[in-house]
């Protein structure tokens, strides 16, 4: 972990407008829980399912995407992280920096709104609001992890990030049932049902299972994205 | 690692680098040792993909490139030695002149980062402007900044791709002293450029590289007198050809001459420069010829550099 | 080069083999024409390199793989069908992933490396206007969406009229879904380039055509469902799909052109369709109004 390198990326991830376009992520969230709340009033049920469609499925990999990506990505794309690189830091510890900061960012922008989103609609009771918490901070901490690993693998991270989020996880999860083990959506999922009241929230994961999936692919895709950035080139414009 | 004053040496031992069928960088060998070395060539010869090999970005296709013996791909602790000055314009825009040299300061693990960066900024001669931001810096500026940058370590071994682009004269001078107390001191100082005049001035040693390949190596006297020396191609139109022909043959300074009469020039071929150059005017005055275009064909820089190869 | 008679001795610029153009100059229709050409293309990494290519290409076997099955099996003897599996008209809703995949890709692939590599105003110093720079961009961008819905629309009547189904339905249908389709393709062109115009990183735009999109959709269905089953509220639910160019234009589609609706509610009655159509020429005008205002101003 290195400070200089977390200040740098902080500074330039939460000064830009890629934190602009997450704020009104957030507030469209938080949004529309308020005009569901208004709207049909306190309902575990729809709220469990709004939560685990809307956050979950749509905006967390979505906010995944953007802060893993803008954590590196820009820097490697003009040839900036050459002033990281050309030091004698090590190169996992650059990007543990930067998926601390990820971290922060995700909290700010998708588990605080989710947890808020949650208590308005279903208040605290029903532990709803805390599961999908909960959920969103391991699905975005995955998310992150494998993003930014892709945008130091490629330059098109963004598109093949989506294509994953997207393909994979809707339309091939949809449809074919063995799939639906591998994806961070339903481990997240698992984690929420644990914690919500039992019924509203089905996952087709187990929680052990899930549990572990989490960490190994969290782990797995920060180890390789340090390795990958050791041998990484910078030979100029595409 | 050797620290200034022991003197470290860039050895680049056979190396090529290829791009799929595009070689690069074909079979060069050169060491760089202590003091100032410019490398020079045309756009497209390979000196920004030997910079990028020298520091650490881009692992030779074939080949070894050391720094004191220890290869530098792969390998982050040849930054403590190695100070690198990027050509991309890129940098931390919004942050202040300051800060970005403070930053990389700190990521260099020093003692006292805010001093070494003090003293960097004092070398480059950029106080006034380091509480505006860099996106704000003309580009001069931000080449010295980025020349900061790369020296608030102290390093043993400062690599520069084209540091004179977009300078003007003032700031090309400032950075040329610069590099020259550099080079004094023991460094070892290599910069790219392609044009003769700059690496002239600053560097005691030059390396040329045309097309990928290694085409000369040496002091800059030698450099100017094999390009100099060589035979020269001229085209003269005059209102007499055929006796400035006979007129120009006559003398030694010339080893060929060619009339081509479809065009209605003469083709010279002029092996002692200075002499020919005195030698024409005084042939055509003596022998009341009018000259209406004497031109050189062959004066491109290319041409030059693919003599230089050939020999 | 003519030389410029001086009072001194000074300077004349010298004839050194400038070739000069003397003949005919195609004008402004000619050059967004050559424009509206080169977008296309390139949206589909034509002319381009090797690797631009992939992803296009990809994507549009992606799109045609699903209507390829489903004419397959329309004509398996065996399943004994009177009509295909997935009518026209929903193709678009089901494989609206891979359009804004698509879109999300090759929007700023088009406009996106003009502004970084601060291109623009060499084609304004040209006989080109903004009104033409942006048609072309537009024209290139909605025809390039329109392929990829168009041809598995056609694969898909083509294994109809191999599976000897009614020959007048389907063309009718066919035809009514081809139209929807250039619908759709203008609305996310629209939308995928202005948000592409807006931002000279390509990475960003992506990100953000692909959250606009995404988010919207999702958003839009989760609460039209609650709207309509949990609460039995099908006109609130309707209205909602106003929010979503998917569901905008599809809405559009089931109105103006009676065909069934993928979208979880349909627009309320005869006041919502013609309010979906209205709204849709609405955000069509809006985002060519704004693609001009923001090419207003193009820095040098």
């Amino acid at each position: 972990m290195n400070a200089t390198v977390a200040r740098l990326t902080g500074k330039a991830l939460f000064g830009g407008r890629r934190a602009l376009l997450l704020l009104t992520l957030s507030v469209i969230l938080v949004a529309l829980a308020v005009l569901l709340r208004l709207s049909i009033g306190v309902d575990h049920q729809v709220s469990a399912d709004f939560l685990g469609a809307v956050a979950l499925g749509t905006m967390v990999p979505l906010f995944g995407l953007i802060v893993g990506t803008g954590v590196i990505g820009p820097e490697i794309d003009d040839g900036s992280i050459i002033y990281l690189l050309a030091k004698p830091v090590p190169r996992p510890s650059i990007v543990l920096s930067k998926l601390a900061v990820a971290v922060v960012a995700t909290i700010v922008f998708a588990t605080v709104p989710t947890f808020l989103a949650g208590v308005i609609m279903s208040g605290l009771s029903s532990g709803v609001a805390l599961g999908f918490a909960v959920a969103a901070l391991v699905a975005s901490l995955a998310y992150s992890a494998i993003f930014l690993l892709l945008a130091v693998v490629t330059r098109h991270a963004v598109v093949y990030g989506l294509a994953y989020a997207l393909i994979w996880e809707s339309l091939i999860g949809g449809f074919v049932p063995g799939a639906r083990t591998l994806s961070v959506q339903q481990w997240a999922l698992s984690v929420a049902e644990r914690i919500a009241e039992p019924g509203l929230v089905s996952s087709d994961v187990r929680l052990a299972v899930a549990g572990v999936l989490l960490a190994a692919v969290t782990i797995l895709a920060t180890w390789y994205a340090g390795q990958r950035l050791r041998v990484l080139k910078l030979a100029g414009e595409e | 690692m050797s620290t200034p004053s022991g003197g470290s040496t860039l050895a680049i031992d056979a190396v090529s680098r290829w791009f799929a069928n595009v070689v690069a960088v074909n079979d060069v060998t050169m060491s760089i040792g202590p003091g100032i070395t410019g490398l020079l060539g045309p756009n497209g010869a390979g000196k920004s993909t030997l910079i990028n090999m020298l520091g650490g970005f881009l692992p030779p296709s074939a080949g070894s490139v050391t720094l004191n013996g220890a290869t530098i791909w792969k390998n982050p602790d040849v930054y403590r030695v190695i100070g690198l000055v990027p050509e991309r314009e890129a940098a931390y825009d919004f942050l202040t002149g300051w800060q970005f040299v403070l930053a990389n300061a700190e990521l260099h693990g020093l003692a006292s980062p805010g001093d070494a960066a003090r003293r960097a900024l004092e070398a480059v001669e950029m106080e006034y402007a380091q509480e505006r931001k860099v996106g704000d810096y003309s580009k001069g500026m931000r080449q010295r900044v980025k020349m900061a940058s790369a020296l608030v370590h102290d390093p043993g071994v400062l690599l520069l791709d084209e540091p004179f682009n977009g300078m003007d004269p003032r700031q090309r001078l400032h950075l040329m002293d610069l590099l020259r107390r550099m080079g004094a001191e023991g460094r070892t100082v290599l910069f790219s450029s392609h044009i003769l005049e700059e690496v002239e001035q600053l560097a005691q040693h030059i390396e040329v590289m045309v097309a990928g390949r290694h085409a000369a190596s040496g002091d800059f006297r030698e450099i100017r007198r094999l390009m100099t020396d060589r035979p020269h191609q001229y085209v003269i139109r005059s209102d007499d050809n055929r006796a400035l022909a006979s007129a120009l043959i006559a003398d030694g300074s010339t080893a060929g001459v060619q009339m081509d009469e479809d065009a209605g020039v003469l083709r010279v071929q002029a092996v002692e420069f200075l002499r020919f150059t005195e030698l024409l005017p005084r042939v055509a005055d003596d022998a009341g010829i009018r000259l209406y275009e004497v031109s050189p064909s062959d004066e491109s820089l290319e041409s030059v550099f693919s003599y230089l190869v050939a020999n | 080069m003519p030389a410029h008679p001086d009072s001194a001795p000074a300077g004349v610029i010298h004839d050194i083999g400038y070739r000069h153009y003397d003949g005919d100059r195609l004008g402004r229709a000619a050059i967004t024409r050559a424009l509206f050409w080169h977008s296309l293309r390139g949206a589909y990494g034509l002319g381009r390199s090797a690797r631009s290519k992939i992803l296009p290409m990809s994507l549009f076997a992606i799109m045609c793989i699903p209507a390829f099955i489903i004419a397959v099996i329309a004509n398996v003897g065996a399943l004994n069908l009177s009509d295909l599996p997935l009518p026209y008209e929903r193709y678009v809703i089901t494989t609206q992933g891979v359009l804004t995949i698509f879109l999300a890709a090759q929007a700023p692939q088009s406009v996106s490396r003009d502004l970084r590599f601060k291109t623009v105003p060499l084609y304004f110093s040209r006989p080109l206007e903004r009104v033409d720079y942006i048609g072309a961009k537009f024209a290139a961008m909605s025809a390039a969406m329109f392929i990829l819905i168009g041809v598995p629309l056609l694969i898909m009547y083509i294994g109809a009229l191999l599976a000897e189904f009614s020959v007048v339905t389907h063309s009718r249908e066919v035809a009514v879904a081809l139209l929807g389709a250039a619908v759709f393709a203008i609305v996310l062109s629209g939308i995928g380039l202005l948000i592409a115009s807006m931002t000279p990183r390509r990475g960003f735009g992506v990100a953000a055509i692909i959250t606009v999109l995404a988010l919207s959709y999702g958003a839009v269905t989760s609460l039209q469902g609650i709207l309509r089953y949990a609460q039995n509220d099908p006109t609130a639910a309707g209205w909602l799909g106003l929010f979503s160019p998917v569901t905008l234009v599809d809405g559009l589609q089931m109105w103006v052109f009676d065909t069934t609706s993928s979208a979880v509610a349909p627009p309320p009655g005869t006041v919502g369709g013609i309010g979906f159509v209205l709204v849709t020429f609405v955000l069509i005008g809006a985002c060519w109004g704004l693609l001009n205002l923001r090419y207003r101003k193009v820095s040098i």
